[in-house]
């Protein structure tokens, strides 16, 4: 039989789009549509790069990169590529900008990062009014612990800040009931510092514990020079020292306190040290502190393998070793990718609206780099959080975990709608 | 009674290095007129080039007996950078003060970017170091001697600059120059010079405050700014332009401090600027100041 051009044309073309149709419709593959195929997935990512939160933005941006090339090279989400547009997160005003600009310039499918508890706050509202979907990574929509927006539609935030301290709180109380009455604090200025120490105070109010506060200390953010903090802790005596530094003034604050010796015979609870993990040098730091490294502890030897993967890039490639936020970011890009795939899924393959991806990530759970996490229906996220007495006996020139716990955030949060304080007096503790 | 003595130490030892980026401030203004808000920049450029300086002289061997020499080298060399800046200062010159605050100001927030582009975003911090010289303790009194030089550093600083100003023919001539500086170009005096000189010496008095904090604390990109303004309460209270000033002003500061950070540490910050207003109303010109106008 004669072929002509036209008709091998034809059937070539007939056979291309059976072709094409067959991966689209096929049942266990999730494939978009060629034309959406063909533009890249923008995702908007908003992270401190300078100032005091520049070292975990660093973390985060990085994490997300490693997590979008990753998904690039095994195609991508749903089949379009993932592309990334990096803006700053500064000022409340300046970021709520950054965040417009992404919107409407940029138009990007999600955006994602925060830090700061400030910025999350006052873009909250901005986020639910431009009906753009955003996944924080860190920071809050709470004011003091009281949330803000406690329904949103496009918001999805992360575990409530005070879950490190309710959980450094349970260890003191579990390991060292009635080996401390006086106690200190030395916290940050501002919500998260003034909110944590309260919560250790309600927790050992809550189990009884005999305790005294002998001295609060509330440096600034930043405040490098902490000999008169240190002076004024040492001259209170305390058994145990509570505190929520987590910025390069945690360092200093070892530093100081150990060659004044403060440290010694006191017992040490650092919910938050594992921001700066790199930075506390077995020199200066202890062994045997209560020490929290949040979502992700980068030496945890039960890690998963794609953890593993990735601390071993991040410390190939960067000369350094991810803090949580690290795996805030990482959480946040995951979660995005599987929701879109599963609403993408249940579409048959079409590319999902907004609204099937927001639907998705609710209830949603997934794999990330510091162990399971999860979305609650008010779009409030359940993480794994490690924490645990350090020890110099490692390969480091830092500190790390000797013997450590894990614990989920939802024996470490409080449910939605509820007072975090009166929560903390009636909640069911894993002690 | 060793409590006391440790918050006393803990306030002394801020009011040193309060007091050398103070006086780098005071010499600058004292004799070329211009208020240095870069002068938070030149102390946060000590912090980060004397981690970097002793980080290669570890790896070279260095004594780390030599921790403060070389740190002290530190702040003197990078000081230098004071010179090409003055430079740059010369536009303003005689011009509106709004034009130096203006141009100082952008050199704080350029800084910033430059230590983000040599150092990174992260807080960088010297290892080990600080105790190497011991520490002297007695009872609950326990001082780390390297704060005990540091304390001395700013003492020698002190009756340095103060010797130099007064007792030298360089120094009665940069004093000249700030009382008139027609006249001292009159009489023969290269201002160009004095003022390239003292600009120089101002950064170096701040470069050296910052190698020499670093074994205590870390160099991070926001010191520079948080720095500055402590600075300026200093001058507020001590008088701008005068050396005695930035010494009782930096004094007043860090002992305000220490005292209400153990008293009432919700104060720590308002008990200063308590001072500083108090000074602006009832001595406008501050402590040691001259009042002009």
């Amino acid at each position: 039989m004669a072929i002509s051009r036209r008709t091998l044309l034809r059937s070539a073309t007939a056979a291309g789009a059976l072709m094409a149709a067959g991966q689209i419709f096929a049942p266990d593959q999730v494939s978009a549509p060629a034309i959406a195929q063909n533009k890249p997935l923008r995702i908007g990512i908003l992270a401190p790069r300078s100032g005091i939160a520049a070292g975990p933005g660093e973390n985060g941006i990085r994490a997300t990169q490693w997590a979008a090339d990753r998904f690039n090279r095994d195609g991508g989400i749903a089949g379009r590529k993932v592309e990334l547009v990096i803006e700053e997160e500064t000022s409340p005003k300046d970021t709520i900008e950054r965040f417009s600009k992404l919107v409407q310039q940029e138009k990007v499918d999600c955006t994602m990062g925060i830090i700061s508890t400030g910025v999350g706050l006052a873009l909250g509202p901005v986020v639910e009014e431009a009906r753009a979907l955003t996944i924080y990574w860190d920071g809050t929509t709470q004011d003091g612990v009281d949330e803000k927006i406690p329904n949103p539609r496009y918001l999805f935030r992360s575990t409530d800040n005070e879950c490190e301290a309710i959980m450094s709180s349970l260890l003191a109380i579990k390991h060292w009931k009635g080996q401390f009455v006086t106690i200190a604090g030395i916290n940050p200025d501002y919500s998260y510092g003034r909110n944590n120490m309260a919560a250790f105070v309600a927790l050992l109010k809550r189990f009884n514990i005999d305790h005294k506060v002998v001295t609060e200390q509330w440096p600034k953010v930043g405040t490098m020079d902490l000999t008169s903090h240190v002076a004024a802790l040492k001259a209170a005596k305390p058994d145990l020292i509570f505190s929520s530094l987590l910025f390069a003034d945690l360092p200093v604050f070892m530093k100081q306190a150990h060659a004044a010796e403060l440290t010694k015979g006191t017992k040490l609870v650092f919910p938050a040290a594992g921001w700066q993990h790199t930075l506390m040098k077995k020199e200066f730091t202890p062994e045997g502190m209560l020490f929290g490294h949040n979502t992700l502890y980068f030496a945890n030897p039960n890690a998963s393998p794609l953890a593993k993967e990735f601390v071993s890039w991040y410390e190939s490639t960067h000369k350094d070793y991810p803090n949580w936020e690290a795996d805030r970011a990482y959480f946040a890009i995951a979660s995005y990718k599987a929701a879109v795939e599963k609403a993408a899924k249940a579409k048959g393959g079409a590319w999902p609206t907004q609204d099937d991806v927001i639907g998705a990530i609710e209830g949603l759970q997934i794999d990330s780099l510091g162990g399971k996490g999860g979305w609650r229906k008010d779009h409030i996220a359940d993480q794994t959080f490690v924490q645990g007495f350090t020890t110099h006996d490692n390969k480091y020139d830092f500190v790390t975990l000797g013997s450590f716990e894990s614990m989920y955030s939802t024996d470490l949060q409080k449910p939605g709608g509820a007072n975090f304080w009166e929560w903390i007096k009636t909640a069911e503790f894993k002690v | 009674m060793s409590a006391y003595a440790n918050i006393l130490l803990g306030g002394v030892f801020h009011a040193a290095v309060l007091f050398l980026v103070a006086a780098g401030l005071q010499l600058v203004f004292g004799v070329q007129k211009i208020v240095n808000l870069a002068c938070g920049s030149f102390y946060a450029l000590g912090a980060y080039f004397g981690i970097t300086l002793i980080g290669y002289a570890n790896q070279y061997g260095l004594s780390p007996w030599l921790l403060l020499p070389g740190l002290l080298v530190a702040g003197l060399v990078v000081g230098l950078v004071g010179l090409p800046i003055e430079r740059l200062l010369r536009s303003v010159y005689g011009r509106d003060e709004s034009f130096q605050l203006l141009l100082t100001f952008a050199l704080l927030l350029m800084f910033q970017d430059v230590f983000r582009f040599f150092w990174g975003p992260n807080p960088r911090t010297l290892d080990s170091g600080y105790l190497i010289y011991g520490t002297i303790s007695a009872g609950d009194l326990s001082v780390p001697v390297y704060n005990l030089l540091v304390i001395a550093a700013a003492i020698l600083a002190a009756i340095g600059v103060g010797g130099f100003l007064q007792r030298t023919n360089y120094g009665r001539i940069l004093r000249a120059t700030a009382e008139n500086r027609a006249m001292a170009e009159a009489l023969g005096v290269d201002v160009r010079r004095v003022y390239a000189l003292v600009f120089t010496a101002g950064t170096i008095l701040g470069t050296t405050a910052g190698a020499l904090i670093v074994p205590t604390a870390a160099a991070s990109l926001d010191m520079a700014i948080e720095f500055v303004i402590e600075a300026f309460a200093v001058v507020v209270i001590g008088g701008l332009g005068s050396m005695r000033g930035a010494l009782a002003g930096a004094l007043v500061v860090g002992l305000i401090r220490a005292v209400s950070i153990t008293v009432f540490p919700e104060l720590e910050v308002l008990s200063i600027y308590v001072i500083v207003i108090a000074v602006l109303l009832i001595r406008p010109a501050g402590l040691f100041g001259t009042q002009t106008g």
